[in-house]
């Protein structure tokens, strides 16, 4: 049917190509419901796109591969070793008995097989004992050509690596036939199989084996009724029942319609050629809903990836605000920067206390070494640990914020198990933020210092000397621009009034305002670097664990070419 | 064994109510729900035995039933799968009606014979299509004394038994019994691989004591041996309480591993201790009520000693104490919760305080995993907004001790005698000096002390030893100050690290108190003796099998 108006086959591999290369690079990392779905989803069909779909395109005339499959205990190696006629694969009453697939087929048929065009992923090996993980080769010439029989693991067993195998393998063929017993084939974990079969379109023969003699047709009518209720119709049902083994192997007559079933399709190379047309057509035919799957998936994911980001971003955001707004309203002004700043001015204590001989010598030599009278080193002093103690207070609080906020959802949570103690600011958070700001007050001096430069302020700056002219301009920072109200005015007012007082008759009005103003700039850009390598702790982890997404669009234009190539 | 079952099931309900709201829900339901169906079946007496079939469907659960009960009670098939409810067969009248009640099996059959006490349920599978018939199954292998899962040759290694049922069961081997039914279709020597290889495989799920019995429900093998295992069980009435043990350790120990039993926590110092005292102090505004309380002093003793000419001009600046209303007399005065007029704390300050909580928190998590330290930082803030509330009453309540000196009064008194006298002296000179206009001053003679004329001795002295008195009081005023001050001071900072204690270490010690009477609380339900040796062989078992598959 499909042969006659047979797509551009190169066509769709290369689109089918390019799918493969973007779903290998897809990861669904933040765990949610559907990433869990579409993370099976993506394997499988990675695996179903390089184990089945580009060999079988790339050659179509190689031989039928049948993969036989099943639970565990279902008689698969015993049924392949007597269709075969030969002891291929080892059987056996412990479970489960086969753990490396085995591959037989006609000698002539073996090149298709033995380099790494089908399952790419797995090592060959040939002759002797097979070796665990790869997979064994058989020639014989009990086979005919053009049909090669792989005996898979089983399904569902307590090997899971066996699990993972057999549905690579199954994905890998190009017709199933599927082993159940008696006692097993209402079993839950089979039928999953099955529907996954269906969805893919894969060609499909069932085996009901073990079969009691007095039930067989109860058996096979039931089975029937079941495979109707799933959509699985067409679905030859082979029935061996229950018997003595021979040798290890079933007795002709048990194995009658098995025989006579695979023998008719041995004969036939155009009834080969409609299973491989009708397993490729389906796989073809799946692919998009399942891709679709997939690119939901991702879109979750973005969508979940830029939630967290910005909830982080958010919760800083947040910090920047609270830091800002202590500086505006000049709650600085009201501890230790004030007190510090009435000792630097004279009106203090300490300033008294400097003018007995001993103070003023003592000042003196600290001015000497230092270039700032102990008042001055003290106001800096305390300018540092007033921001210090509110941006970390500010960071502590965004960081939990941030934490609380992630712990609320389980992508979330999964990214806070990776990170260390992200719930707590940083623990180095104090000695960079007090650096930054001893930085931003060097870089006040310097901002006086270029103000001052090329004017006639320059001597009156000169007069009042550096140093206290920028201590002034961080007052006046604090000071100037906030909202203050009733008794603040009057204390910070006060003190700033005079600090402006001098300021002006330095620079001039308009230019301390500037000056001001810039200098509070400088500093809250400091602070947001500092708090943005806090933040930066969060988006490591989230970009380590989930980094941004490329392969949707990559994905949506495969699948473009898939439709327009198919 | 040093502790009862009964103690074991009070420290696991302690320890699941200790742990509500501190670890995530779902072990502490599971431990609830251990001991509610501890608490339920003992209710219901240990006379009776309830031993159920499971295993997955085709193993031939019902076909054993029948085969134990003698009659053919339940219906086995070969359309798969069978049975979808479960059935009793009940042994002697051990087994009350409020058992099966409780068990909701409607289906019952009463036996007698020498299995006496025993109620065996045949139950759905749990692994085909027929989702419900899991769900059944589940729920009462939930309430089951012993449960006897039945295998056969062809499904002993499935996933799902193993993976579901019998691994999570790791460390309960004497809840269970493995029944390898159609043995019959086994050689000996196949028989006897095979059941070596479920022995390997429950080793792997780490259930290394599960005796396993081959059987046939057909041909009748193995049923004796199945019966007097089952019959030495009922007898010996014990299945029902160790089944309730084996739930109540695997219940703790999963318990155990969301609090996280390893590391120790870290100690409050008392250097984070000070920090915090410290930034409280400054936040609560100690440094000013101290300037204030020095200020006050000198005030009210300038006030009360000083030259009585120049007092009044005192009063014009208003007392400093008076003015954040801390003034002893105008709080006791009736209002029960004073309020001072000390500004709020500045942001800055308010953020050193939380600095220094938090920081407490992190040393006292000390090497704990999550979620202490994050419980103890939420501890150590969880009274922020109370915290200047608190603080700023501490500092309202607190006894500043401006009682006046008593020598203040004799000062103040001889200041008013030596003003009188400076004025007495003035109006002598007055007279003096109206005397002399008119030229009487030799008639009344003035007299003399030493050479000085006694009213200019009183009114020039007066004045100046006022002066004088006054400067004094006021050096030694001035003393008295700094010493008010620094006893305010240690007042003060004293009532604050009580605040301090009570709002942020007093939550911090508790949950680390809660924390030590969980794992207390833990290692009792754990229970001592065999069954814990069971759970760390369950784990052990747990290990080998990552280690064999990877």
């Amino acid at each position: 049917m499909a042969r006659t108006d047979a797509p551009p086959r190169t066509d769709v591999a290369s689109a089918l190509e390019r799918l493969a290369s973007a779903l290998r690079d897809t990861q669904l990392t933040l765990p949610t419901p559907l990433a869990a779905d579409s993370e099976c989803t993506r394997v499988q069909l990675v695996e179903q796109l390089e184990d089945y779909l580009l060999p079988r395109l790339r050659q179509m005339e190689a031989p039928l591969l049948m993969v036989v499959g099943g639970s565990t205990g279902a008689g698969k190696s015993t049924l392949v070793n007597s269709l075969v006629g030969e002891d291929v694969t080892a059987s056996g009453v412990l479970r489960p008995t086969t753990r490396s697939p085995v591959l037989a087929c006609h000698p002539d048929d073996l090149h298709w097989f033995d380099d790494d065009r089908v399952l790419p992923s797995f090592a060959r090996s040939s002759g002797g004992k097979p070796g665990a993980g790869g997979l064994h080769l058989v020639g014989t010439d009990r086979l005919p050509r053009g049909i090669a029989l792989l005996d898979a693991p089983d399904i569902d067993s307590v090997v899971e690596t066996n699990r993972v195998l057999a549905t690579q393998l199954l994905g890998a063929a190009d017709s199933w036939l599927f082993v159940t017993t008696a006692a097993r084939y209402a079993d839950a974990v089979p039928w999953d199989l099955l529907e996954a079969a269906r969805e893919r379109g894969t060609s499909l023969s069932l085996v009901l084996d073990r079969a009691p003699q007095e039930a067989v047709d109860d058996i096979r009518e039931h089975l029937v009724a079941m495979l109707d209720d799933r959509g699985l119709t067409d679905t030859p049902v082979l029935v061996i029942p229950e018997t003595t083994l021979d040798a290890g192997r079933l007795p002709a007559a048990a194995l009658a319609p098995v025989r006579a079933w695979f023998d008719d399709l041995a004969a036939d190379a155009q009834a080969r050629e409609g299973v491989v047309e009708r397993t490729l057509s389906g796989a073809l035919r799946s692919i998009p809903d399942r891709v679709r799957t997939v690119q939901e998936a991702i879109t979750e994911q973005d969508r979940l990836r830029t939630e967290l980001a910005a909830q982080v971003e958010r919760s800083y955001d947040a910090a920047h605000e609270q830091v800002d707004e202590t500086v505006r309203s000049g709650a600085l002004l009201r501890g230790e920067v004030l007190a510090r700043w009435h000792d630097v001015i004279g009106t203090g204590d300490l300033m008294r206390a400097l003018e007995t001989r001993i103070g003023r010598i003592r000042d003196r030599m600290r001015a000497f070494v230092t270039g700032a009278t102990p008042a001055e080193v003290e106001l800096k002093a305390a300018v540092v640990t007033g921001v210090d103690a509110v941006v970390i207070a500010a960071a502590d609080q965004a960081a939990e914020r941030a934490a609380d906020a992630w712990r609320a959802t389980p992508a979330g949570r999964s990214l806070l198990d990776r990170g260390r103690r992200l719930d707590a600011a940083s623990p180095g958070l104090a000695d960079r933020t007090a650096q930054e700001v001893r930085a931003w007050q060097g870089e006040v001096l310097e901002l006086v210092r270029e103000e001052g430069a090329g004017k006639r302020a320059t001597a009156r700056l000169a007069s009042f000397g550096i140093n206290a002219t920028g201590l002034t301009v961080m007052i006046a920072v604090f000071a100037s621009t906030g909202g203050l109200t009733g008794t603040e005015v009057v204390v910070a007012g006060g003190t700033s009034a005079l600090g402006q007082k001098v300021l002006e008759a330095i620079f001039g009005d308009q230019a301390v305002r500037a000056l001001a103003e810039r200098a509070r700039v400088r500093l809250m850009e400091r602070v947001k670097d500092v708090l943005d390598t806090e933040a930066e702790r969060y988006t490591a982890v989230l970009d380590a664990a989930a980094p941004p997404s490329v392969t949707g669009s990559e994905l949506a234009a495969a699948t473009a070419e898939l439709g327009a190539a198919g | 064994m040093s502790v009862t079952l009964q103690d074991r099931l009070t420290a696991l309900r302690a320890a699941a109510s200790l742990a509500g709201g501190r670890v995530d829900d779902e072990p502490i339901e599971r431990a609830t729900a251990v001991v509610e169906r501890a608490g339920a079946r003992l209710d219901l007496g240990l006379e009776a035995t309830v031993v159920a079939l499971a295993g997955p469907t085709g193993a031939g659960k019902s076909s054993l039933f029948n085969a134990l009960a003698g009659e053919a009670l339940a219906e086995p098939g070969h359309r798969r799968p069978t049975t979808s409810t479960a059935t009793a067969a009940i042994w002697g009248d051990e087994a009350g009606d409020d058992l099966l009640d409780w068990l909701v099996v409607p289906r019952r059959h009463r036996l007698d014979g020498t299995l006496d006490g025993l109620v065996l349920l045949d139950l759905p599978d749990f692994d085909s299509v027929a989702a419900t018939h899991r769900v059944e199954a589940d729920r009462v292998i939930a309430l089951a004394d012993l449960v006897v899962w039945v295998v056969d040759p062809q499904k002993y290694a499935d996933g799902v038994l193993h993976d579901e049922y019998l691994r999570p069961r790791a460390g309960s081997s004497d809840t269970m019994l493995v029944v390898l039914n159609q043995a019959d279709r086994l050689d000996p020597a196949a028989r006897r691989a095979c059941i070596a290889d479920i022995d390997r495989l429950l080793t792997l799920d780490g259930l290394p004591d599960v005796p396993v019995l081959a059987v046939s429900a057909t041909d009748g093998m193995g049923i004796a041996e199945l019966r007097d295992e089952l019959e030495r069980r009922v007898r010996r009435r014990e299945q029902a309480l160790a089944r309730i043990a084996a739930d109540a350790a695997a219940a703790a120990s999963q318990l155990a591993e969301a609090v996280g039993t390893d590391g120790a926590p870290g100690d409050i110092r008392r250097q984070e201790v000070d920090h915090l005292a410290a930034s409280l102090a400054s936040a609560a505004g100690v440094p000013t009520v101290v300037r204030a309380v020095r200020a006050a002093h000198r005030r009210r003793g300038a006030l009360a000693t000083g030259w009585p000419v120049v007092r009044g001009l005192r009063r014009l600046r208003p007392d400093p104490l008076r003015r954040l209303r801390l003034d002893r007399s105008a709080a006791e005065a009736g209002d029960p919760t004073p309020r001072t007029s000390l500004r709020a704390a500045s942001p800055v300050q308010v953020a050193q305080a939380d600095n220094a909580a938090r920081q407490l928190a992190a040393h006292a998590a000390g090497d704990l995993r999550e979620p202490w330290p994050r419980l103890l930082r939420v501890a150590a803030t969880s009274n922020d907004s109370r915290l200047h509330d608190r603080l700023d009453a501490a500092v309202a309540g607190s006894d500043l001790r401006m009682r006046k000196p008593y020598w203040w009064r004799a000062v103040g008194a001889l200041q008013w005698v030596l003003l009188v006298a400076s004025i007495i002296g003035a109006i002598w000179l007055a007279g003096i000096a109206a005397l002399d206009f008119l030229q009487l001053d030799e008639v009344v003679p003035t007299p003399e002390l030493e050479q000085l004329p006694v009213p200019t001795l009183l009114a020039v002295g007066g004045a100046l030893a006022g002066v004088v008195l006054a400067l004094l009081s006021g050096f030694l005023n001035r003393f008295g100050a700094a010493r008010r001050a620094r006893i305010a001071d240690r007042t003060l900072r004293c009532q604050v690290r009580d605040v301090g204690r009570e709002l942020v270490i007093a939550p911090v010690e508790r949950e680390l108190q809660a924390r030590a009477e969980l794992l207390h609380a833990l290692r009792t339900a754990a229970g001592a003796g065999p069954t814990r040796r069971a759970v760390r062989r369950g784990r052990a078992g747990d290990h080998a099998l990552t280690a064999g598959r990877s």
